[in-house]
C-alpha cells in the first residue's frame, strides 16, 4: 500500500512538472501545444548527446531545461507566431503544433533509430521513509520537482513577471492595455513552460530508466488528464491534479496491471469531465487571478 | 499488362476508394461542421474490427488468435455493422466530448481516445487479439463468388467505388442542403446560428454520428480486402493523413476531398514503395510521417484553403454593403442571385 503511494509520488512528481508547464503554455500563450510531448522527449535526447561527451548526471536535468526552453521558444518565434500573426484559426494552430509534434518524434527516429536509451544516474543507496521505498536518485527527483515548483510558484506570486504573466493569462487585451508587453511576456511564457517540459523529459526519461523517440508523446495522456483535471490554464489545479492522476495510475497499475495506466487516467478523466468540466480549481484560481 | 501489375493496380484503387471514403467523412466533420477529430481512425478501426468478429465465426477452440463474440454474418451485414459500430461509438463520444466541452478542449479529448483506445485494444488480448491483431478475416463474397484472385480484386474495386460513390452522393447531398448550410453556420459562428434557433449541439451530433458511419464503413471495406488488422494499423497519426489530405485537397469541398485522398495517401504514400531501400528499418517510415507532418505545414502557409478551395458563398441583399465574412475578407462583387 504505502510502497504503491511512493511509486504514485514519483509519478506525479514528474507530471507535475510536466503538467504545470503544459497548462501555462496553454494558460499564457493560448497555443494548444500538442508537441508538447515530443519536446519532452526531444530534451531528453539533447540531454543524452551531452551526457555522451562527459556532461552527464544531474546536469542531465539542467540541460534538458535550457534545451527544452530553447526549442520551445523557437518553434513559438519561427512557426507559431508567424502562423498566428497570419490568422490562422485555433484550428489551423492545434493542427500546426500536432504536425511539429509528428515531425519531431519521428526525426528523432529517424537520427536514432528505435533503440531503447538511458541517462545513468547512480540509485545510490534504497531508503524507506515511512515504508514507502524509494533509491536516493529517485528521491532528489522527487525534491527537484518540488523546488521547482516551488520556484515557479514563487515567481508567479511574488513577482512583477509573474503578475504580468497571470494578467495575460486571464485577459491578454486588458494586460495590453495596462503597458504590458504581452509579446515578450508570451516569449517568456514560452521559455518557462518549455524549461520545465525539458525538466520533465530528463526527469521522466530518470525514472523510467530508459527511453526511445515515442516516451515523452506516451505521456500526453496523464499531462492533459492532470491539466485538464486542474483546469487548463490553472499551474496549482495542475500540480493537484498530476498528484491525483499520478496516485491514481500507480494504484490501478498495482491492483489491475500496469498496462491500464493510461486507460485509467483517460478514465478519471472523461469522469472530471462530465462532473466539473472546469476543472478541480477553476474558481479557486480565477479569484485569484482577479484579486492578487 | 502482367497479372501482377493487374493485381497492384487493382489494390492501389481499392485503397483509393477507401481512402476516398474515409476522407469524405472526416471532411464533414471538420470541413463542414469545423469538430477536430483526432480520433478519427479509432472509427475506422472499430468498423474493421466489429467487420471482422462478424464474419470469423465463433472463435474455434485453441485458436491461434483470441477474439470476443465471433458470428458468421452473411454480405453485407458485416460491412453495415462495421458502419454501425462507427456510428454507435460516436453517439456515445459525441454525447460526452461534444455538448459539454469547447472546441480545443475537444482536439485534446480525441487525441486522447484515440492513443487510449491503442493501448487498450493492445492490453486486453481478449478483445481483438491485442498487438499481434486478427488475421484470416474472410473476404465479403469470397467463396461464394468463386472468383480467381485478381477477377476478385477487381470485384473489389467496383464493390468499394460503389460504397465510395454512395458516401459521396449521400455526403454531397447533406452540404448541399439547408442541413449543410446550418452545419457551416455552426463552424462559422456558433452563436449566431444559436440565436437564430439553429440547435448546435444537434447539428454537431448529427454531423459526428453520420462522420462515424462513414468512417465505420471505410475501416470495414478496408478489412475486408486486406483480410487482417491491428493496433499498429491505426496509430493515432493515421487520422494525420486524412486531415493532411484535407488540408492539401481543400477543406469544405467535397471534391477536394476526393483530390486530397488521390494525393496524400495514395499517391504520395504508395509512391514511397517504388523508391529503393536506404537505411535501418524504420527510417524510410520515420522520414515519411516527417514529410506528411511538412507538407501539411507547408499548405497551411502557403495554401491554407487548399488545391480545390471551399465555394465562396457570398450573399447581398439589395441596399446594403458587401458583408464581411467569418474570414476576415469581404466580399469583393455583388454577386448577387448565388444564394439559395
Amino acid at each position: 500500500m504505502l510502497t504503491t503511494l511512493g511509486f504514485g509520488i514519483q509519478t506525479a512528481s514528474v507530471l507535475a512538472i510536466a503538467a504545470v508547464g503544459f497548462t501555462v503554455q496553454f494558460g499564457v500563450t493560448n497555443v494548444l501545444n500538442l508537441a508538447y510531448g515530443d519536446v519532452m522527449t526531444a530534451s531528453a535526447f539533447a540531454a543524452y548527446a551531452l551526457s555522451g561527451v562527459g556532461v552527464g548526471g544531474w546536469w542531465s536535468l539542467l540541460i534538458g531545461g535550457l534545451f527544452g526552453a530553447l526549442f520551445s521558444l523557437a518553434l513559438n518565434h519561427f512557426l507559431y507566431t508567424p502562423f498566428i500573426r497570419r490568422g490562422a484559426s485555433l484550428f489551423v494552430m492545434i493542427i500546426v503544433t500536432i504536425s511539429v509534434g509528428l515531425i519531431t518524434q519521428n526525426l528523432l527516429q529517424a537520427i536514432w533509430g528505435s533503440n531503447f536509451f538511458s541517462l545513468h544516474l547512480s540509485p545510490g543507496a534504497t531508503i524507506h521513509p515511512l515504508g514507502m521505498v524509494f533509491t536516493v536518485s529517485q528521491l532528489y527527483i522527487v525534491l527537484v520537482a518540488v523546488a521547482c515548483l516551488l520556484a515557479f510558484h514563487g515567481l508567479l506570486s511574488t513577482t512583477k513577471l509573474g503578475k504580468a504573466m497571470r494578467a495575460t493569462a486571464a485577459d491578454p487585451e486588458l494586460a495590453r492595455n495596462s503597458g504590458i508587453d504581452t509579446r515578450r511576456i508570451t516569449s517568456l511564457a514560452w521559455m518557462l513552460s518549455g524549461f520545465l517540459c525539458g525538466l520533465a523529459g530528463v526527469a521522466l526519461t530518470l525514472e523510467i530508466g530508459s527511453f526511445d523517440a515515442g516516451t515523452g508523446g506516451a505521456l500526453l495522456v496523464p499531462i492533459i488528464a492532470a491539466a485538464v483535471l486542474g483546469g487548463v490554464g490553472h499551474p496549482y489545479g495542475a500540480m493537484l491534479g498530476a498528484l491525483v492522476i499520478g496516485i491514481a495510475t500507480e494504484f490501478a497499475a498495482t491492483i489491475i496491471s500496469p498496462t491500464y495506466k493510461d486507460a485509467v487516467a483517460f478514465a478519471v478523466l472523461i469522469v472530471m469531465l462530465l462532473v466539473r468540466p472546469q476543472g478541480l480549481l477553476a474558481e479557486i484560481a480565477t479569484t485569484k487571478a482577479v484579486a492578487a | 499488362m502482367s497479372a501482377a501489375w493487374q493485381f497492384y493496380i487493382a489494390t492501389v484503387l481499392i485503397y483509393l476508394a477507401v481512402d476516398v471514403t474515409a476522407c469524405l467523412g472526416l471532411n464533414l466533420q471538420y470541413g463542414y461542421t469545423g469538430i477536430l477529430n483526432f480520433a478519427y481512425i479509432a472509427f475506422v478501426a472499430i468498423g474493421g474490427y466489429t467487420y471482422a468478429v462478424l464474419t470469423l465465426g465463433p472463435q474455434p477452440r485453441g485458436s491461434f488468435q483470441r477474439y470476443f463474440f465471433g458470428a458468421s454474418l452473411p454480405f453485407p451485414l458485416p460491412i453495415l455493422a462495421g458502419a454501425a459500430a462507427g456510428g454507435l461509438l460516436s453517439a456515445v463520444l459525441g454525447a460526452i466530448a461534444l455538448r459539454r466541452l469547447r472546441s480545443d478542449y475537444q482536439a485534446m479529448v480525441f487525441l486522447v481516445v484515440s492513443l487510449v483506445a491503442t493501448s487498450v485494444v493492445t492490453n486486453a488480448v481478449g478483445l481483438f487479439n491485442g498487438a499481434a491483431g486478427l488475421s484470416v478475416i474472410p473476404k465479403p463474397l469470397g467463396s461464394a463468388l468463386n472468383l480467381s484472385l485478381l477477377d476478385y480484386q477487381w470485384f473489389y474495386v467496383g464493390l468499394t467505388a460503389a460504397f465510395a460513390g454512395l458516401t459521396y452522393l449521400v455526403v454531397h447531398r447533406i452540404t448541399g442542403s439547408p442541413l449543410g448550410r446550418s452545419l457551416r453556420a455552426v463552424r462559422d459562428a456558433e452563436h449566431a446560428a444559436a440565436a437564430l434557433g439553429k440547435n448546435v449541439a444537434g447539428l454537431r451530433m448529427t454531423s459526428f454520428i453520420v462522420g462515424g458511419v462513414i468512417a465505420g464503413l471505410s475501416g470495414a471495406l478496408l478489412v475486408g480486402s486486406i483480410t487482417a488488422w491491428s493496433p499498429s494499423a491505426w496509430l493515432y497519426q493515421e487520422t494525420f493523413v486524412f486531415f493532411t489530405a484535407l488540408i492539401v485537397g481543400g477543406t469544405a469541398n467535397n471534391a477536394g476531398a476526393i483530390l486530397g485522398a488521390i494525393l496524400v495517401p495514395v499517391v504520395f504514400l504508395e509512391a514511397v514503395r517504388f523508391l529503393p531501400q536506404f537505411g535501418p528499418p524504420g527510417l524510410t517510415e520515420a522520414l515519411q510521417w516527417v514529410a506528411i507532418g511538412t507538407i501539411s505545414l507547408i499548405f497551411l502557409w502557403f495554401w491554407p484553403r487548399g488545391v480545390l478551395p471551399e465555394r465562396r458563398r457570398v450573399i447581398t441583399l439589395p441596399g446594403l454593403p458587401a458583408t464581411a465574412r467569418p474570414d476576415g475578407s469581404v466580399a469583393e462583387s455583388p454577386a448577387a442571385g448565388t444564394a439559395p
